[in-house]
């Protein structure tokens, strides 16, 4: 590694300087703009004024600054029992499911199991079959009676079939003679599994547990088809919906009319979705940056295998 | 490291897993919770309202709602194919679909002249308009049932008109507007002259809101132009033995649309009103920039009510009643924008049948229709919410303007609830009026100097006096309110030349002005290719039989 | 005491006087994993095969009110009205376009930042860069979907833009002219997971044997050349694992951005067979024309994946199975 770095400086310093390097930056720095301006503008309209914020033109500051739209959001109490739920079923939702599916892509990449082909195919089918929108939302909703529960934000997420294949695939990769040790001292498989197995997968089973956390956070259309009905069930994802694309009337009236007479400064619908928008994404935001390091290394396995 | 982070994860996350089996709040343990569906976005009454305290107290009933969040043919899609309906159901403008799929008991099995006078009594009169072909009922209507009065109900209008701020027709030294063209020419104008209000935003000529049934907005206009008041989708010629049709698709629609393609062009319509929500909708409102839109009051109400509290009273609406001129009708228009009063059928509550108690629920109904209730429900808690003098009912003006108040209502009135429970309307038998709106001394108190004044520029006394006189209820009622639901083709009729609408008619009028004749024969086409004759021929039927019943017997 | 065990085991199948070859002697012997899988086999049986049950309503005029099986059938009726109809025939072309858009840019994107990446050699650049691409993996689809139409009004950021720089004359109307719609959701999908996608091809590129650039460049191969014959064929396997795979999802447009984001206006771009079969489903209560749908979206899926499967195998690649 070291070698490689001398021997690239020195060439760098042979070589006349070319400008590629210079516009590869320019067009990195411009990237980094267009995906972080959107973001930005967003966090700045949650901190503006609401009625200023209707003449449009906020760029990546605040013009009006204000913390009202925060205020009233935090003053709703259901905010906090939706980061409650959200938490709850993005911790739940992830650790079940990182477990079951590391066992199973353990069972499934032992050669001598003698289903594996059979689950493994049951498996891999139903990446590609799905019934559909109805007969699931019936067997969940009227067979299993799911509704209007927490639950139905665990059972019908506790497994995942891509996430299986790969851990399946990092498994494979693992030196055989890990496993056939093990054997040879009289380990079953679960001993094989919990104790050697599953504690060398931690970097796949961090990027499965990033991927299940994010998509546990960010779902919102289980609430819409079976927990509509229960406000206490809400999550922040899907009250960030509601507020998004139907109507409120806290937001254009969010204070009595003495406030009003007294005070100009409205909370409006713009700034309220902006900071509802920031609210519901600033946990998820705050935290992945500290687990690059894992998920490009759970990533990367399956590129280093293929 | 890693199986230390394991093992403190591990109980952590058996902790929460226990957690939500856990009740979240305390539940008081005798009252009987009821779940309410009502199919229109609205906030969640706080915790402390008075009025179900009250209702709790009295009852022993809490209730539990469910607003709608998103498309409500969708949302009441979702809960009949997973037979999840709630106690009451508030169906809102699909209530067909849910009377169709079978959600709710038959009332009539409930009611009668013994168990239920106020019911029976309220009912009874409109029993021909309510009951169906099998003698049941499934909804007992929320409006539309009014005592003890022949005068029209209302000091404003809460139908349909063209909408115009107050500062616009003040800013045109108060002209009469009477027609399309007038109307849009003193937008223009005053657009030109004023490119953005008082804050600094920029104005707006003409808002359409386009989004899901409130798509009225889009297509009603054509039918009140041409002198009718609302029947939905279809016309109705009175004269011509009730011949019925589709009238946007007919050439005098073209005038009107072609009109908004002028207005378009103008800059005057701003393309995001063809896709905003309802919420953005009311935002634009209260944010005083929209200069005029076609509407009907109370989809608009809280919008202008936001403008109130804002003490924005300039900014706030006039409604007008607007029609052709007889060149653009192919006749001579009369305006008829109101109505006979009419009960609002199959609109309001039905008990579902997973209601565990739907004995229960009605006689809850009953008590609610006695005076006493009806009092509370209209006008709150004497002392409080109202006084009383000379034996008339009456507010300050704080407290009409706390009534009016969405964060207010939240914590003390029920109105969320009442709203879609049947109400009395007209008046009390010692002569107040139900609605505080309409007792003329609150109306009268709550009209700011503004307001006054405004009216009286035009030697006016209440924003209804711009209207004509309500014309003869038809005999067949309001024809929206026929159930379409019953025939499969023509509803699938319905809602495809509703698609083809919300479709097309923006798309021609942000055609390019010598695109516009090929973009509207484009739109006709496909709305005949629906076919949309399958919908207007059922109400074709509809209507004569309705007629018949009503003046043949 | 594991020894123990494993002796017990051998003993049921002996006392049912199975052979020692037999299946089930081996999956007694294999007890253990079997626990660890057969109940996960369970779960997908009762949540992803048993609904599939559903799929016969497909064949009758389903009315949820009847028992299942008192309903009338009509044999391909619903399949027949289906392809009568203009506006699912423009579903299933609108699925196709959206997902063939998503999957070309799904490529080409993220590789082209990959190879850009590789060439940084500052590492806290790099990585600042990267940390930034990430983040809107991490968005929702709500937010996602809120901050582009925010972006893309008549007064959004991108308008300002266009109409200060004289490039149009008037706003855009991104939102409500059908024709954008396509692109629209391929950029957003571009925006959202371009550098997340681009992990696993830079990854790739890492592992390539630094020795070959240096052999190119004695040769006198220049960056670009570099770029195209050492590091594009040294992500092609990766390259090949995803293309097979993702070929069976040409059905998969995804589904909150239309739903979030389609509109009236633009419905004859923005609907998708999943949106299709919502709309008939849900809301008009047409169970059996929906999942008519549904199974023609799965067939094809299946058709897709499996030829995917059968060429990779005869390029000599991997499959999935």
């Amino acid at each position: 590694m070291t070698d490689r770095l001398l021997a690239r400086k020195s060439r760098n310093g042979l070589r006349k300087r070319s400008i590629f390097p210079y516009i590869n930056a320019a067009g990195m720095i411009l990237l980094m703009f267009i995906t972080l301006y959107p973001v930005v503008n967003t966090v700045a309209i949650s901190f503006n004024d609401g009625t200023d914020a209707l003449r449009g033109g906020i760029g990546l500051w605040p013009r009006v600054f204000s913390l009202k739209s925060y205020e009233t959001i935090f003053a709703d109490e259901i905010i906090y029992n939706a980061f409650f739920i959200t938490i709850s079923r993005t911790l739940i939702q992830t650790v079940l499911n990182v477990i079951l599916t590391a066992m199973l892509s353990f069972a499934l990449s032992r050669r001598e199991y003698v289903l594996r082909k059979f689950i493994t195919t049951a498996m891999v089918i139903t990446m590609y079959v799905n019934a559909g929108l109805i007969p699931n939302y019936l067997l969940l909703q009227r067979t299993l009676g799911l509704g209007k529960s927490f639950w139905v934000y665990i059972i019908p997420t506790m497994f995942s079939c891509f996430n299986m294949i790969v851990m399946r695939t990092y498994i494979i990769g693992l030196p055989d003679a890990l496993v056939e040790s093990a054997r040879i001292d009289g380990a079953g498989d679960f001993y094989l599994f919990w104790r050697i197995i599953f504690p060398l997968m931690m970097p796949v089973a961090a990027t499965i547990a990033l991927f299940v956390a994010v998509g546990a956070w960010n779902a919102w259309f289980d609430t819409h088809l079976y927990n509509a009905g229960k406000v206490r069930l809400h999550t922040l994802q899907y009250l960030l919906k509601m507020k998004l694309a139907t109507t409120s009337n806290s937001a254009n009236a969010a204070m009595t009319s003495a406030e009003a007479a007294a005070n100009t400064t409205l909370t409006t619908p713009i700034t309220i979705r902006a900071a509802i928008t920031v609210v519901s994404a600033a946990p998820i935001m705050a935290i992945y940056p500290f687990l690059q390091r894992y998920f490009v290394v759970g990533l990367s396995i399956g590129s280093i295998k293929g | 490291m890693k199986k230390t982070l394991l093992r403190l994860v591990l109980p952590l996350m058996l902790a929460v897993m226990m957690l939500p089996a856990l009740p979240l709040s305390v539940v008081a343990e005798e009252a009987l919770t009821v779940t309410v569906f009502v199919g229109e976005p609205r906030d969640q009454p706080t915790s402390d309202n008075k009025v179900f305290k009250m209702i709790e107290e009295e009852f022993g009933l809490k209730f539990e709602f469910e607003f709608l969040a998103g498309d409500l043919n969708e949302t009441l899609g979702v809960k009949i194919a997973g037979q999840d309906y709630a106690d009451l159901m508030d169906g809102g403008n699909y209530a067909e679909k849910l009377i169709e799929a079978g959600a709710f008991i038959n009332l009539m099995d409930y009611i009668s002249e013994e168990e239920t006078p106020n019911i029976y009594q309220h009912v009874e009169p409109y029993l021909k308009r309510l009951l169906n072909e099998d003698g049941e009922l499934f909804i007992i209507p929320n409006y539309g049932r009014y005592y003890n009065t022949e005068d029209y109900p209302m000091n404003y209008v809460n139908g349909p008109a063209f909408f115009l701020q107050k500062k616009v027709l003040a800013w045109d030294n108060y002209p009469m507007i009477k027609t399309m063209d007038e109307y849009f020419d003193l937008i223009e104008r005053y657009v030109a002259a004023n490119p953005t209000n008082e804050q600094g935003q920029p104005n707006e000529g003409f808002a359409i809101l386009c989004e899901d049934w409130r798509a009225f907005c889009l297509f009603n206009p054509v039918q009140h132009l041409m002198g009718r008041p609302n029947d939905g989708d279809v016309i109705v010629d009175i004269d011509d033995n009730y011949k019925t049709e589709a009238y946007c698709i007919q050439d005098y629609a073209k005038h009107y649309y072609q009109k908004l393609n002028e207005m378009f062009h103008k800059g005057l319509i701003s393309q995001d009103t063809f896709v905003m929500n309802y919420d953005q909708y009311l935002a634009k409102i209260s944010s005083g920039t929209v200069v005029g839109m076609f509407d009907q009051y109370w989809n608009l109400q809280n919008g202008n009510d936001a403008l109130r509290a804002a003490e924005m009273f300039d900014s706030t609406y006039q409604g007008l009643p607007l029609i052709y001129t007889p060149e653009q009708a192919g006749k001579e228009v009369e305006e008829h924008y109101l109505n006979g009063t009419v009960i609002n059928v199959n609109r309001g509550f039905g008990i579902s049948v997973n209601a565990e108690h739907p004995e229960r629920l009605v006689q809850f109904m009953e008590k609610m229709l006695s005076d006493e209730w009806q009092k509370m429900i209209w006008w709150g808690i004497e002392g409080e919410d109202y006084y009383m003098e000379d034996g008339r009912f009456l507010r300050t003006y704080e407290q009409i303007q706390d009534a009016a108040n969405m964060v207010w209502r939240n914590k003390n009135s029920a109105y969320v609830l009442t709203n879609s429970m049947a109400k009395k309307q007209g008046e009390m038998d010692d002569g107040n009026k139900w609605d505080p709106m309409v007792q003329p001394e609150c109306y009268f108190l709550q009209m700011n100097d503004y307001d006054k004044a405004f009216l009286e520029a035009y030697g006016m006394q209440r924003p209804l006096d711009f209207f004509n006189d309500p014309i003869e209820l038809a005999p067949y009622g309001e024809a929206w309110q026929i159930d379409v639901t019953v025939d499969q083709d023509a509803n699938d009729a319905k809602l495809g030349y509703q698609d083809v609408q919300r479709k097309m008619l923006p798309q021609v009028i942000m055609a390019a002005p010598e695109e516009f004749d090929a973009k509207w024969d484009e739109y006709v086409a496909a709305a005949e290719a629906v076919p949309v004759s399958d919908f207007v021929d059922f109400m074709q039927e509809s209507i004569l039989e309705l007629v018949e019943q009503v003046t043949g017997n | 005491m594991r020894r123990a065990k494993a002796s017990t085991g051998t003993a049921l199948p002996d006392r049912l006087g199975l052979s020692k070859h037999s299946f089930w002697h081996t999956l007694w012997q294999q007890r253990q994993l079997a626990f660890m899988s057969v109940p996960m086999l369970l779960y997908i049986f009762l949540f992803n095969y048993f609904p599939l049950w559903g799929w016969i309503t497909a064949f009758m005029d389903y009315k949820p009110v009847l028992p299942l099986l008192e309903n009338k059938w009509v044999g391909l009726e619903n399949f027949k009205w289906l392809f009568s109809r203009p506006e699912f025939l423009g579903a299933v072309r609108n699925t196709f376009a959206m997902a063939a858009i998503n999957l070309v840019f799904g490529f080409v994107f993220p590789i082209l930042l990959a190879l850009f990446l590789n060439e940084i050699r500052r590492t806290r650049f790099k990585r600042t860069v990267q940390t930034v691409t990430y983040l809107p993996h991490f968005l929702s689809w709500v937010i996602v979907v809120g901050i582009a139409q925010t972006m893309l009004s008549s007064t959004g950021a991108i308008n300002q833009l266009l109409v200060s720089t004289g490039i149009v004359s008037r706003p855009v109307f991104f939102l409500g002219e059908g024709r954008y719609f396509w692109w629209l959701v391929g950029f957003i999908h571009i925006w959202k997971e371009c550098g997340w996608n681009s992990i696993i091809y830079l990854a790739a590129m890492t592992a390539i044997d630094p020795g070959q650039y240096e052999a190119a460049e004695m040769d006198g191969a220049g960056r670009f050349k570099k770029m195209w014959y050492i590091s594009l064929p040294g992500i092609r396997s990766t390259f090949m694992v995803l293309l097979i795979m993702n070929i069976g999802y040409l059905m998969e447009a995804g589904f909150e951005i239309q739903y979030l984001m389609g509109q009236n206006v633009v419905m004859d771009w923005s609907q998708t067979i999943d949106i299709f079969a919502l709309k008939y489903g849900i809301n008009r209560g047409q169970y059996s024309r929906a999942i008519a749908a549904g199974i023609f979206k799965s067939i094809v899926s299946i058709a897709l994946m499996t030829s995917a499967n059968f060429a990779a195998k005869r390029l000599g690649e991997d499959t999935l199975l």
